[in-house]
């Protein structure tokens, strides 16, 4: 079968009402890994970094990302939303460099997290948006909300909120795109506590000797809800654990963008080619709580305070400034551009409609 | 398992009945469905049967007192099983021997709490066939499992009831409860079953005409044994009347030229004194006319005693003027005075009252020209008299004014037929109409 | 028309589809196995000779990543079916057949299907607690779950394909007593009925029940082995004047309710036979629709003839006891009369 011959048999044809998504294909060239941690330096020697306006549009993801966060974490505050929220809020730099080389056919499959993935991948603003305030003009029709958010139209898969849950289903995904002959990846992002679920194990142990294209992309933020990764791991990383099932296991600094996006390119490369399944752990933290009913009273300030310093947006912003590839004018456009497409996605959420009580018994099965 | 007699609530206008009598004793087995004791509702009396098959153990209500309906009369158990004293009697254990009781324990064999004993067990598919066919559940014999009546059951009661009357038991227990005559009822379709709906329907049409405000008033011992004894008259006899115009001119001018000859002293005759003495007279003749009956047997008699129909504010009374076939006009004129005056007066005593056979009934005075008089038991014969007025007539073939009036027969076609009532009738009209046969002691019938 | 057995009717079945769209794989454990048993009861026997290695998929003992796989392909275009050894151990997949396949489609919003398929056998068959359970009844109560479950050769055949081309996850139970399997996956005690299969193409449709054999007094539903059970049962009472109907839902969700209510109209009386622990069973369910449903025409008390509220047990006397068979079910009618 060929790539061209192959449609998302199981994805939707005309939705109605809603936005169309955007795009944020990336390219780029392999490069290796990095393991610098240093403040405002991006790893730039592996390798060719994409040019300028690509890097532009990945900050835009960054910011676009940080702010519809801050922005829903206000509207919940408020009392407008009805769900609670799991803020991505200081991992912008791992969706926005790993997505950055995705295809819009290549699969993205998520965790309880998902914002931040959703809208690197594509998922538009809106629909996201109004799926939160749960109304019939979201990406899931208000069926799932935030914890389910995806548009398999641009390749998001809706998130899977069972913690360790996606491993084996990335694994199937990738397994179909290599039976059909495509050279699609999958990438799985999970959190440290997902490499604990037995799920998590099995995925990987058959992604390994099947050699399938998927990218295991962990977002270490060191904590799995309460519980610091300390206290459930022997080892000292997660991508130790790549060894036991005979893949590559490759650390970033998940807060430096650039790492992020060579490691990842040279992961999905390596998958495109037949290469196999990749572990990629990126060493990061969330800035909020594990959701929004988390006071993070097992955190430090100190530890917090820390890691704010390595805030990846400001970092990022600024190597762009200080490497001339943007102006600072141009930057705030980006800014404002951001600030703009959240207030349209909150307008377009408030004044859509709520589903209809028939919708409970829509899309049970498919008839 | 014990098991409760109540009253039914079969009267659609009282709260309360007379329990008229038990038809089982103390210590008597008692089979369900057949009757046990006999109630008195302001229509009729009504036999109600033993909710349960056992032994009658206990009588709480004695004949003759008032009952509230749903209230309890009596306990049915097993010979040798406790009952328990008070309100709501207490579980007891059930005992493996005993007589199954089929509406005193539940599916699993526990006992049932007071409220439920008497709850007929039936499965649901019993039951639908038995509201569609309108059967009574209560008249259908259990064999399904656990003693319910299953749909089995309920078709084999319909078998049997197939070459039955075209009214539903149910329609007619309804109907007999509220005094509603069946003959009354039309079924829904021309041949069809009267059903309680029909029944009900009929019903609605008549309560639908009641008078509004209602002051409800008791009714007398007087009031209620003449309403007893008129619906058991009504229910014991098939009774007929025949209606006579008489032409009683000749009669008119003989008592006239009578009244002449008395003196102060006499006492006057009424029309009603004559009508004795020539009914009388006939009775002689006509001795099934002035039988009695039980119900089973006709007693006839050589005495004539002849009741007449007093209004009193009481209500009707009928006090009898003994052997009124041997006493002279002026002798029964003394005589029935006499006992209008103290029937009147309420000084009337019941050997006054009884052993009629015959009542000569009169609404005349009150303008009523002919109608149905019921029969009193135990005679078989009653006579209603109608009043005398001018009226145009044919007499020797000419017209002229006459004094006309009718007289209307109710006999009971039980004993008595058409004819020979008849026959009477005509003798007395005759001698009516031509009382100086009574000189020629004539004891043919005219054809 | 040919004879086979169920699981020669199972494994045509699976030829056929896998010929018919070449998005139909296998996916289990010990499936394709040079060699190897083809699973541990022959289903798949041969097939990887015709269809290689790469469509008949032997996985590690990960029933997890043998569910989760065969979701992921789903969602993403192939049609997969897959298998667990004994259904037991649809309890170590559990979250991923209850969770995600189950209310993918749901939860997406209507953007993805999970056209899957899992086959379980289930039954006791002298191995103990953990391979001997009859767990329908766990997934007939998850929304989003088909669950079809064939008695017959032809059924086993005409289901199998038509939960194949359903586009929702279908799991298919079989009875490990009933497949026929021969040589050394033969099960002591099986019934192994030969069944006659159409040459030609014909599916049988989700959904639809048929009854087994006619009658006026009593309705039995009956599912898998106890389908037998109750046919023999039915010849039993038959002798005794009894005249049951036998049903077999074939599909228990969705369940062909009409069939069963239709027959209950007419005899008036149900009992329902499972091979699963009493409290609540699938019998259950059926009972407690049938006496919402078709209450008025009930004569007599619902039965059910199930398993008795405890794991299944090894020793044979043990076993026996434990499973419906015929005089349980005969016994459980007659109360009815």
């Amino acid at each position: 079968m060929k790539s061209s011959d192959v449609n998302f048999s199981n994805s939707r044809n005309a939705r109605d009402g809603l936005p169309n998504p955007s795009l944020s294909a990336g390219f780029g060239n392999p490069a290796g890994a990095s393991r610098d941690l240093s403040n405002s330096s991006h790893s730039t020697d592996a390798g060719e970094l994409p040019d300028a306006e690509q890097l532009t549009r990945i900050y835009h993801t960054m910011v676009m990302i940080r702010r519809f966060e801050e922005r829903v974490n206000e509207l919940y505050l408020q009392g407008r939303i009805p769900s609670t929220l799991h803020l991505y809020i200081g991992q912008e730099a791992i969706a926005a460099g790993v997505c950055a080389n995705l295809r819009q056919d290549d699969y993205v499959f998520s965790t309880h997290r998902p914002h931040g993935h959703a809208l690197a991948k594509g998922v538009a603003p809106q629909a996201i948006m109004a799926e939160l305030f749960g109304k019939a003009t979201g990406c899931c029709r208000a069926k799932g909300g935030s914890m389910h958010v995806g548009d398999v139209r641009v390749g998001m898969f809706p998130a899977i909120a069972i913690v360790g849950g996606n491993a084996p289903i990335a694994a199937g995904a990738a397994l179909a795109a290599k039976m059909q002959g495509t050279d699609r990846v999958t990438v799985s992002f999970f959190g440290d506590g997902a490499a604990n679920e037995g799920a998590w194990h099995e995925g990987l142990n058959v992604a390994a000797i099947w050699e399938l294209p998927v990218i295991y992309v962990c977002e270490n933020n060191l904590y799995a809800a309460s519980t610091s990764f300390s206290l459930t791991f022997k080892v000292k990383n997660v991508a130790d654990r790549a060894a036991a099932y005979g893949m590559p296991g490759v650390i970033v600094d998940g807060n430096d963008v650039l790492a992020v996006y060579q490691a990842s390119q040279a992961a999905i490369e390596r998958a495109r080619q037949g290469g196999g399944p990749t572990l990629i752990e990126c060493k990061t933290y969330r800035q909020c709580g594990h959701s929004r009913s988390d006071p993070r009273t097992y955190r430090t300030h100190e530890e917090e305070a820390e890691w704010k310093e390595r805030d990846p947006i400001p970092r990022f912003h600024q190597w762009l400034l200080d490497r001339g590839v943007c102006t600072a004018e141009q930057l705030d456009e980006v800014a404002l551009n951001v600030e703009q497409t959240v207030d349209e996605a909150i307008i377009f959420a408030e004044s859509s409609p709520e589903p209809q009580v028939a919708d409970l018994y829509a899309d049970v099965f498919k008839e | 398992m014990a098991v409760d007699i109540t009253i039914p609530p079969l009267s659609q206008t009282m709260d309360t009945v007379i329990l008229v009598q038990w038809l089982k004793a103390v210590g008597d087995e008692v089979v369900n469905g057949e009757p046990l004791f006999v109630i008195e509702t302001d229509k009729a009396n009504l036999d109600v049967e033993s909710p349960a098959t056992g032994i009658l153990r206990r009588i709480i209500a004695e004949p003759g007192t008032e009952v509230k309906v749903r209230s309890k009369i009596g306990v049915i158990a097993s010979p040798d099983e406790i009952i328990p004293q008070g309100p709501g009697p207490k579980p007891t254990p059930e005992p493996k021997a005993a007589q199954p009781l089929p509406t005193a324990t539940g599916p699993g064999g526990q006992p049932l709490p007071p409220e439920q004993r008497n709850r007929i067990f039936a499965s649901p598919r019993a039951r639908r066939l038995a509201q569609q066919e309108e059967v009574l559940l209560a008249e259908v014999t259990a064999t399904g499992p656990q003693q319910m009546i299953v749909e089995q059951d309920v078709r084999a009661y319909l078998e049997a009831r197939r070459a039955a009357p075209e009214v539903t038991p149910v329609a007619r227990r309804v109907a007999e409860a509220v005094g509603l005559n069946l003959t009354t009822v039309v079924p829904a379709r021309p041949g069809a079953r009267i059903t309680r709906a029909d029944v009900e329907a009929a019903l609605a049409k008549r309560e639908a005409v009641a008078p509004a405000g209602i002051q409800w008033v008791d009714l007398s011992p007087t009031r209620r044994t003449i309403a007893r004894r008129m619906a058991e008259s009504q229910q014991a006899a098939a009774e007929v009347t025949l209606t006579r115009e008489v032409d009683a001119t000749e009669l008119v001018h003989l008592r006239e030229r009578i009244l002449e000859e008395l003196s102060e002293r006499d006492r006057r005759p009424a029309y009603n004194d004559f009508l004795v003495s020539i009914v009388a007279r006939q009775l002689k003749q006509h001795p099934y006319v002035n039988a009695t009956t039980n119900g089973e047997r006709i007693g006839l008699s050589e005495e004539v005693h002849v009741a007449v129909a007093v209004d009193t504010e009481r209500g009707l009374v009928t006090p009898v003027v003994r052997n009124a076939d041997q006493k002279g006009l002026l002798q029964l004129a003394q005589e029935r005075a006499e006992l209008v005056r103290r029937a009147l007066d309420g000084s009337i005593t019941p050997e006054e009252l009884g052993g009629g056979t015959f009542t000569i009934t009169n609404l005349g005075t009150l303008g009523v020209d002919a109608f149905t008089p019921i029969i009193n038991p135990p005679q078989v014969a009653i006579l209603g008299v109608g009043r005398i007025r001018s009226a145009p007539a044919v007499h020797k073939e000419e017209l002229c004014v006459r004094q006309l009036m009718y007289l209307s027969l109710t006999f009971n076609h039980r004993f008595i037929d058409g004819a020979p009532a008849a026959r009477f009738l005509a003798d007395v009209v005759r001698l009516i109409e031509k009382p100086h046969l009574l000189w020629l002691d004539v004891s043919q019938s005219i054809p | 028309m040919a004879k086979m057995t169920i699981a020669e009717a199972l494994r045509q079945a699976l030829r056929e589809e896998m010929r018919r769209d070449e998005r139909v794989f296998c996916i289990g454990e010990d499936i394709g196995i040079e060699g190897g048993f083809g699973g541990a009861f022959t289903v798949t026997l041969g097939l990887s000779e015709e269809f290689g290695h790469d469509r008949i998929l032997d996985t590690p003992i990960s029933e997890i990543a043998i569910a989760g796989v065969a979701i992921g392909a789903a969602m993403a275009g192939m049609r997969p079916i897959a298998d667990v050894q004994y259904g037991d151990f649809l309890f170590c997949m559990m979250d991923q057949l209850a969770n995600q396949a189950a209310k993918m489609r749901y939860m997406s919003g209507g953007q993805v299907a999970v056209p899957l398929v899992m086959r379980a056998p289930v039954g006791a068959t002298a191995r103990g607690p953990q391979h001997a359970q009859s767990l329908e009844a766990f997934f007939t109560h998850i929304p989003g779950l088909k669950v079809v479950a064939p008695a017959t050769a032809y059924d086993a055949k005409g289901l199998l394909k038509s939960a194949v081309r359903d586009d929702n996850p279908v799991i298919v139970f079989e009875h490990k007593l009933l497949y026929g399997s021969k040589g050394p996956r033969s099960e002591r005690g099986a019934l192994s009925p030969i069944g006659e299969v159409p040459e030609e193409e014909y599916l049988v449709p989700i959904g639809e029940g048929i009854v087994r054999r006619e009658g006026k007094d009593v309705t039995i539903v009956a599912k898998l082995l106890t389908v037998y059970r109750a046919l023999a049962a039915a010849e039993v009472l038959a002798r005794q004047g009894i005249e049951v109907e036998v049903i077999d839902p074939r599909t228990l969700v969705p369940l062909d309710k009409e069939l069963i209510l239709a027959s209950v109209r007419k005899t008036g009386r149900l009992v329902i036979v499972e091979e699963d622990n009493l409290t609540g069973g699938w019998a259950a369910e059926i009972a407690a629709i049938v006496a919402d449903e078709a209450f008025m025409w009930l004569d007599a008390p619902i039965k059910r003839v199930s398993a008795p509220d405890v794991p299944p047990p090894f020793a044979p006397v043990l076993e026996r006891e434990y499973v419906p068979d015929e005089e349980k079910i005969v016994a459980a009618v007659l109360s009815l009369f």
